[in-house]
């Protein structure tokens, strides 16, 4: 039995390239089916073209980077990446390079937006603490929180390798570089800036992630060749109000 | 090939065979530029460092979209946000075009992004990913009928769409 023009349509309509023999059959069959398949085959056309976003440029070179960056870990991945085995998590002294405040960078600046601050901030000192990463015990990553009403999960302390206390764009915050297994990842925590929740931001070759948090914000910063939004979820449950706030 | 040059070329060609797709498709899904391409990568990342859990090639490409599928839904497991930066990125290629052309695929592209969520993933699927409607029923764990259904649909309510819209846009003779 010869299928109907109904049911072409519909077959048409899922699948303009549908080979099924009894498809073509159908359409070379009459005129009217014909007329309607080369009129779905023009929109597919143009479907196709605006469909065809234009890739970014570097985009397989950031790819194949991977693979060259992380030539020797083999091993299968289970959930959010840390690398739980640093023993210095809760090493004794604070060597919070907390001269805090009082690094020469000014406190407020006044900066018009969240961009322009990490911008700015990340210029100023990101690079140099991502490259003390790791060479420096950490304390009490718990009693710094605590002066803003908040604390921190476990698994975000113990792969906390830097931490020092830094200015935002509403008074005083947290800048941590945490150690993940796609190293080094910036985060800092403003504990009175609200930003828009997921919003992505970049600035000189690096990226951000903004995350609304229960008190606060905070921002992931990575390069271009690290995934800044896997962590989202884990940062936002990591950094919530102190109990005896909530 | 088990050596690691070996498995260091699989990965290359996986990254040369679907890198430029993938993007296209997490961009559609997404609507935002640097969160496609921070998908893109974490996909790529996983896929690297699982690529010996692969051992059918002709399932690769099903093998990331689930990857990628699965990365977006984590990074947005309490809520998805309203990306306002889709039609920036969408239109900054489209200099070299006649000017009704332009419009034809601005208002297509608008259009798409209109689609609901399960109309607009099965249709990228297909016209992004080249996925047959079986391949589209087994990635999204719907029967093939019901992707037959979506895609009709989702056809239905672009060409809606794109008409309505031309007669303001002044577009002539799209369909």
């Amino acid at each position: 039995m010869s299928m109907d023009f109904s049911e072409f349509l519909r077959r048409l309509g899922a699948d303009p390239g549908n080979r099924d023999p009894e498809f073509l059959h159908a359409r070379k069959s009459d005129l009217e089916f014909e007329q309607a398949a080369a009129t779905a085959e023009a929109f597919e056309a143009r479907l196709e073209r605006a469909a065809d976003l234009p890739a970014p440029e570097g985009l397989l070179d950031d790819i194949l980077k991977i693979s060259r960056d992380d030539a020797s870990v083999a091993s299968p991945v289970s959930g959010w990446r840390t690398r739980g085995w640093r023993p210095m998590a809760l090493a004794a002294s604070i060597l919070i390079a907390v001269g805090a405040a009082g690094i020469s960078w000014n406190m407020n600046r006044g900066w018009d937006s969240v961009d322009q601050y990490l911008a700015e901030h990340y210029h100023h000192d990101g690079d140099a603490l991502i490259a003390r990463s790791g060479v420096q015990a950490i304390g009490d990553v718990q009693a710094l929180f605590a002066r803003f009403s908040v604390e921190v999960t476990p698994q975000l302390a113990q792969i906390i390798s830097v931490i020092k206390y830094c200015p935002t764009p509403d008074g005083k915050g947290i800048h941590m570089v945490l150690n993940t297994e796609e190293g080094p990842v910036t985060l800092i925590y403003m504990p009175e800036t609200d930003v828009n929740d997921h919003e992505f931001l970049e600035f000189g070759g690096m990226k951000a992630m903004l995350v609304g948090l229960e008190k606060g914000s905070a921002a992931i910063i990575g390069t271009r060749s690290q995934s800044i939004s896997s962590l989202y979820s884990f940062v936002h449950d990591s950094i919530v109000l102190a109990v005896n706030n909530a | 090939m088990n050596t690691e040059a070996g498995r260091q070329a699989r990965f290359n060609q996986l990254a040369e065979d679907y890198g430029t797709d993938l993007y296209r498709y997490a961009m559609w899904i997404c609507g935002n530029d640097a969160l496609a391409k921070d998908l893109v990568q974490e996909t790529y990342l996983r896929a690297w460092k699982a690529l010996d859990k692969l051992q059918d090639v002709k399932a690769a490409k099903s093998w990331l979209i689930t990857i990628l599928r699965r990365e977006y839904a984590r990074t947005f497991e309490r809520k998805v946000p309203k990306f306002t930066d889709v039609e920036n990125v969408v239109v900054a290629d489209d200099s070299e075009l006649e000017p009704d052309d332009r419009t034809e695929i601005r208002l297509l592209r608008q259009s798409i992004m209109k689609l609901a969520p399960k109309y607009r993933e099965p249709l990228l699927l297909q016209v992004v990913m080249g996925h047959s409607c079986k391949e589209i029923s087994e990635q999204l764990g719907i029967s093939k009928s019901a992707v037959m259904t979506q895609l009709f649909r989702a056809r239905e309510q672009l060409k809606a769409n794109v008409q309505k819209d031309g007669v303001t846009g002044n577009v002539h003779g799209l369909f």
